[in-house]
């Protein structure tokens, strides 16, 4: 036990210089750069006289070692600024955007789960038969598929030629989010207040968006829960399960999942990284209101404060992931430790 | 209004025989649109649909009936104008109150201009330009002293800016963005609806507010929802998820859907004009024969052909088609894509096939529609086809591109205009008098111009007033500080059941003649 | 001495399918990946040859009409002809792939060889910077560069490049490391051979082969994000002919039964990331079989 606590805590430690390091990379992309934010805010001609009044309102004027300081300083606060453009503070508008991307994002790791599970799953079971090598290629293809074309081709096919679906959104017109907004993840909020026809509308508008960011990442758990199965088939209580006479898709389907199982619980952690920059895409094409849209919205209004602290938020997230992590993998893996 | 959505001279939308229908059931309203709300603020808001959902929560002194055109009191009961047209004297209504029971009274009155005043927001001058002081005579009169005598007061006096707020729950000294930042939280108004629920880029509910002085609505809610694309909108519409859907639909959208036997088609001229404008105090637009050049080799008719499917109207002057004194000069001098006109005035200016006229010319993605990156293609090629003109497109956000032109970074740049009051003033001093050309990037100024203008918002004999419109078009077609492309028309969509849809000239919408039938 | 084309072929397909027996389905995977490449690098160069209209015609055909003879894939609202710009649009995101790739190998692979060579403090920062940046999520990264940058083709390279200099770096220095430790490279200091000299004779080349199936992963993986950069509008300006660009769009004239305009963009991107993806998988797998699972 005491070893365990003392990786928490090392590994743990480790991450802050592993944060300093990313908000400063984050500090140096959004200000010292060529092509001067400012001046490309202006539109990329203005004059000198003009940018350095810009310069001076934002505070970008002063050494730049006191905006370090002061970015950093502010992060230790978890203030993350406030947006130039519509006097917003950035952590309210992320508050109130990020229910929708994690919903979004949780069924769409269902999604990703259910799907390349069983199918790495299948593809272990057959090795080298046809089905194998289709679900390999299917591996390939599905990730070299850009996910927002992916999502428009459902929505064309579900949404606009077989009307499935709705295309957009988190809920239908007339059904309005106000009325039963509470936690701000809408499948709970309707579940609390007891309201099914909404709970039924705001379902099947995650239905397509989750699908789609779902399809996406499963090419990845398709191979990874494939080797993971072959190298479980391959050890000796697999070969005694059999030898005892359980049936063979029970020995499959039941212990080599369970046993491939951890493993990917851990990559799951470590797509995050993919989940989030796969969630920018899909908000975007399913009008999603949650974090990614909120920073492609920010961009296109040069609102350089709400998208420096999207950016801060996105990297505080990668941080805990991967220190989250790394702890359960040192829980279930004795052998790492410091 | 300036360059946002503002109000339209749609002539009467829907005529219908809403008067003697039944009582509407059947559940909320849901109206869909692809706008945004900025600051649910009068004295900071410029935008067309903030300003349309200000009309259905609070009233102004003087109003327009739904659907008609002409100026009524609504807040006030009356007005007397001096002797020397510089004070306008109100008398309110009395006895009515604001739901959280102060009164509304003079001192309201003089409380929200002075507030719009010393907020400087974007629609103040609308107040500053012409207003000198608000005095209270007693509580139930008010005196507006203006700077000059204006013919068109009244009808600024229906304009947004000048809508009385509450004293006790606006703060005198911030724009408002979100009714949770009022005190109590909720929007107080005087009109015929309340803010029931504010979800900004979600939805909003409006219900019938129970101390309305006028009638009462004909539906039992409205609920704004917000779309962040035409599409889904459009897709929503023919599912029937909507009632009614009003801005902006793209182009192959209005033609489905107008075809459609699903949706009723609402449409009307509106007083939305697109145009182009060319920076004045540089090269090379300095040169007014070179803006006459690109001008002319203007096609709007294939603009209007590929961009927007056929569904506007070619426009050949600044003024717009259905306005009193609008002639069609540009189309006299030049027509359209005269490119021997152009071809002749560039090479007498020396330029060849070796040595084009190279310009930027500017457009904004997004706060004029999707379609903005096309019609900005489109005219390059026309400009192009000249073979003496090299156009390198550009382009960027409202909020930079407002400083660019502020700034005057963009050669020429195209635009487009809401009219805030409906008179043909607001379509022309705003572009070409010395101080509101400068405020639009466009630096034209001519003294001679100028006198003109004072002349127009001082007299008021009609005949007077149209004689000099002509004739500052005429110039326009000369000087060309801006060349105008096309005027919109509108389109507005219900669902078969739907009746009472009335979009005034002035583009007031008001929800409450607006009912679903069985 | 001549032999017929078909010959020629013959030979060709004997050749082929006797590796394949050799290496079996991950041959395959590889030439069909090789194949779809050069199909489309093929489009490219030739462009101008392939294409039937200038892709900025205005006036190439009839208004958002489906595929027809004439035109292939169809026209878009402003009568320019799809397939014009699907074939121009091969060099956009070709030449931006390619060149991120490039970009990144180059600073990666030398940051990566003077790391790990060097070791000490210097590697351990530079160790941690590159581990911070590949951790994070490389869409965003790209579009925090893009969205700073002033639209572009050098600014949509650089955005795309930065993602990818971590991973070239970690596998250079790990494989460095490991090289550097050798009796070999012992030896040749030992003999007093300078540090650039080992570096470049003897770890350089065993770091190649792995590199060389990193880089094709990683246009493919460019071509992702370049697509995915200009899909949001991003990187680079509308006057430039984008698959990605083209996609975004097209998308509102779904509803009006216009299908043609994202099927095509999207289909080729996916083509050719198919490509350099099954290239990048045969060549791993036939060159290295321990660096992929079975």
């Amino acid at each position: 036990m005491k070893n365990i606590l003392r990786y928490v805590i090392v590994r743990a430690a480790l991450t802050l210089p592993m944060l300093f390091i990313l908000l400063s990379v984050v500090f140096v992309v959004i200000r010292v750069m060529p092509g001067d934010p400012v001046s490309s805010m202006l539109g990329g001609h203005a004059p000198e006289s003009v940018i350095e009044k810009k310069k001076e309102e934002l505070g970008l004027n002063r050494p730049m070692i006191f905006q370090y300081v002061d970015y950093l300083w502010q992060i230790c606060r978890l203030d993350l600024g406030e947006s130039m453009i519509l006097k917003q503070r950035v952590i309210d508008a992320i508050k109130l955007k990020i229910p929708a991307t994690i919903e979004l994002t949780f069924f769409g790791m269902l999604v990703t789960v259910l799907v390349g599970v069983s199918l790495g799953a299948y593809a272990a079971d057959k090795r080298r038969s046809p089905q194998d090598y289709a679900i390999r290629i299917y591996g390939i293809v599905i990730y070299c598929i850009p996910v927002f074309w992916l999502g428009l081709m459902f929505q064309m096919i579900f949404g606009i030629w077989l009307d499935w679906m709705p295309i957009a959104g988190r809920t239908g017109a007339r059904v309005f989010a106000s009325t039963f907004e509470k936690t701000g993840f809408y499948v709970i909020d309707t579940i609390l207040i007891r309201d099914f026809a909404a709970l039924k509308d705001v379902l099947i508008h995650l239905v397509l968006p989750s699908v789609t960011l779902g399809l996406m990442l499963s090419g990845v758990f398709v191979r990874l829960t494939r080797a993971n199965m072959l190298d479980v088939l391959k050890s000796d209580y697999i070969l005694a399960a059999e030898a005892r006479g359980i049936r063979h898709r029970r020995v499959v389907y039941k212990q080599a999942i369970m046993n491939a199982f951890v493993p990917i619980l851990i990559i799951m952690g470590l797509q995050v990284a993919l989940l989030m920059a796969g969630a920018v895409l899909t908000e975007s094409t399913f009008s999603w209101p949650g974090m990614g849209r909120l920073l492609l919205e920010r961009i296109y209004m040069r609102d350089y404060p709400t998208i420096q602290g999207v950016i801060v938020f996105f990297a505080l997230i990668v941080a805990l992931v991967s220190l989250v992590v790394d702890i359960v993998y040192a829980l279930v893996d004795p052998r790492v430790r410091y | 209004m300036k360059k946002r959505w503002g109000i339209m001279a749609l002539v009467i939308a829907a005529v219908m025989t809403a008067s003697g229908a039944c009582l509407a059931g059947g559940g909320p309203l849901v109206y869909g649109t692809t706008e945004k709300v900025i600051d649910m603020d009068p004295a900071n808001a410029y935008d067309f649909h903030t300003w349309e959902i200000f009309y259905n929560i609070y009233q102004g002194l003087m109003g327009y009936p739904p659907g008609k055109t002409n100026l009524v009191p609504h807040l006030a009961e009356s007005y007397t104008v001096s002797a020397d047209g510089k004070t306008y004297t109100f008398k309110l209504r009395q006895g009515l109150t604001f739901s959280d029971g102060t009164p509304f009274d003079a001192h309201a009155v003089k409380w929200s201009i002075d507030r719009v005043m010393n907020l400087k927001g974007d629609p103040s001058w609308l107040v500053t330009d012409f207003v000198e002081r608000v005095d209270v005579v007693d509580s139930a009169t008010v005196n507006f002293v203006l700077q000059n005598p204006v013919a068109y007061f009244p009808s600024l006096v229906a304009t947004v800016p000048y809508y009385p707020v509450n004293p006790n729950v606006y703060p005198a000294d911030k724009i408002v963005r979100d009714p949770s930042e009022l005190k109590g939280g909720k929007i107080v108004g005087l009109g015929p609806y309340e803010v029931a629920s504010f979800k900004r880029d979600e939805e909003i509910i409006l219900k019938p507010n129970p101390d309305y002085f006028g009638p009462a609505p004909k539906n039992e809610m409205v609920v704004i929802r917000y779309f962040a694309d035409a599409t889904t909108m459009r897709l929503a519409l023919e599912k029937g998820e909507l009632d009614f859907a009003f801005k902006s639909f793209n182009p192959s959208d209005i033609k489905d859907l107008e075809q459609s036997s699903k949706v009723k088609t609402i449409k009307g001229q509106g007083p939305y004009i697109r145009y182009i404008c060319f920076q004045c105090k540089i090269e090379p637009f300095k040169d007014w024969e070179l803006r006459q050049a690109v001008a002319a080799s203007v096609d709007r008719k294939e603009i209007i052909r590929k961009v927007f499917l056929g569904q506007n109207a070619p426009l050949y002057s600044m003024v717009p088609m259905g306005m009193f004194a609008h002639t069609d000069n540009f189309k006299t001098v030049y027509g359209d894509g005269n490119l021997d006109f152009a071809r002749r005035v560039l090479k007498a200016k020396g330029y060849s096939e070796d040595n084009k006229l190279k310009f930027e010319f500017w457009y904004t993605p997004s706060h004029y529609g999707d379609t903005e990156v096309d019609m900005a293609a489109v005219l390059k090629q026309q400009f192009e086809r000249t073979g003496l003109i090299d156009v390198t497109v550009k382009s960027a956000e409202w909020a930079t591109y407002r400083d660019n032109w502020s700034n005057q970074l963009m050669p020429a740049f195209l635009l487009g205009w809401y009219p805030d009051y409906i008179d043909p003033d607001n379509y022309t001093s705003a572009f070409a008098g010395t101080a509101g050309s400068a405020g639009l990037g466009i630096h034209f100024s001519d003294p001679k111009w100028d006198a003109k203008f004072v002349e127009e918002q001082t007299v008021t004999d009609l005949d007077q007033r149209r004689e000099i419109f002509e004739t500052i078009q005429k110039w326009w077609a000369m000087d060309v500080p801006t060349c105008p492309i096309f005027q919109g028309t509108l389109y507005l969509f219900t669902q078969n059941n739907i009746e009472g849809v009335m979009i005034s000239p002035t583009l007031q919408f008001n929800y409450r003649t607006i009912q679903r039938v069985q | 001495m001549k032999h017929s084309p078909s010959r020629k072929m013959a030979v060709l397909f004997a050749r082929f399918a006797v590796m394949g027996k050799k290496y079996g389905v991950e041959w395959w995977i590889l030439v069909v990946g090789a194949a779809i490449i050069t199909g489309v690098v093929l489009m490219a160069v030739f462009s101008t040859a392939i294409a039937p209209f200038d892709p900025y015609d205005q006036n190439a055909g009839p208004q958002l009409s489906p595929p027809s003879r004439t035109h292939l894939m169809g026209t878009d609202n402003l009568q320019r002809d799809v397939f014009s710009r699907i074939v121009y649009g091969s060099r956009t995101i070709l030449g931006v792939a390619v060149l991120a790739a490039i970009l990144s190998s180059v600073v990666g692979i030398t940051f990566g060889l003077i790391s790990g060579f060097a070791g000490g403090f210097f590697d351990k920062i530079l160790s941690l910077v590159m581990d911070s940046i590949y951790s994070f999520p490389g869409l965003i990264l790209a579009i925090a560069f893009a969205a700073m940058l002033e639209p572009g083709i050098l600014s949509i390279t650089v955005a795309v490049a930065v993602i990818y200099i971590p991973t070239y770096f970690r596998l250079v220095r790990g494989q460095t490391l490991q090289i550097k430790e050798e009796l070999y490279v012992e030896a040749a200091r030992a003999i007093g051979a300078s540090g650039r000299r080992i570096l470049w004779q003897y770890i350089f080349p065993n770091v190649i082969a792995t590199t060389v199936v990193v880089f094709t992963m990683n246009v493919g993986d460019a071509i992702m994000i370049e697509a995915a950069l200009t899909y949001l509008g991003l990187g680079l300006p509308p006057s430039i002919v984008d698959w990605g660009m083209d996609l975004s769009m097209g998308r509102r004239f779904l509803p009006s039964g216009v299908w043609w305009l994202i099927t095509f963009p999207g289909a080729m991107i996916s083509i050719l990331a198919i490509g350099f993806t099954m290239l990048g998988e045969g060549l791993a797998e036939i060159l290295n079989p321990r660096l992929l699972e079975k």
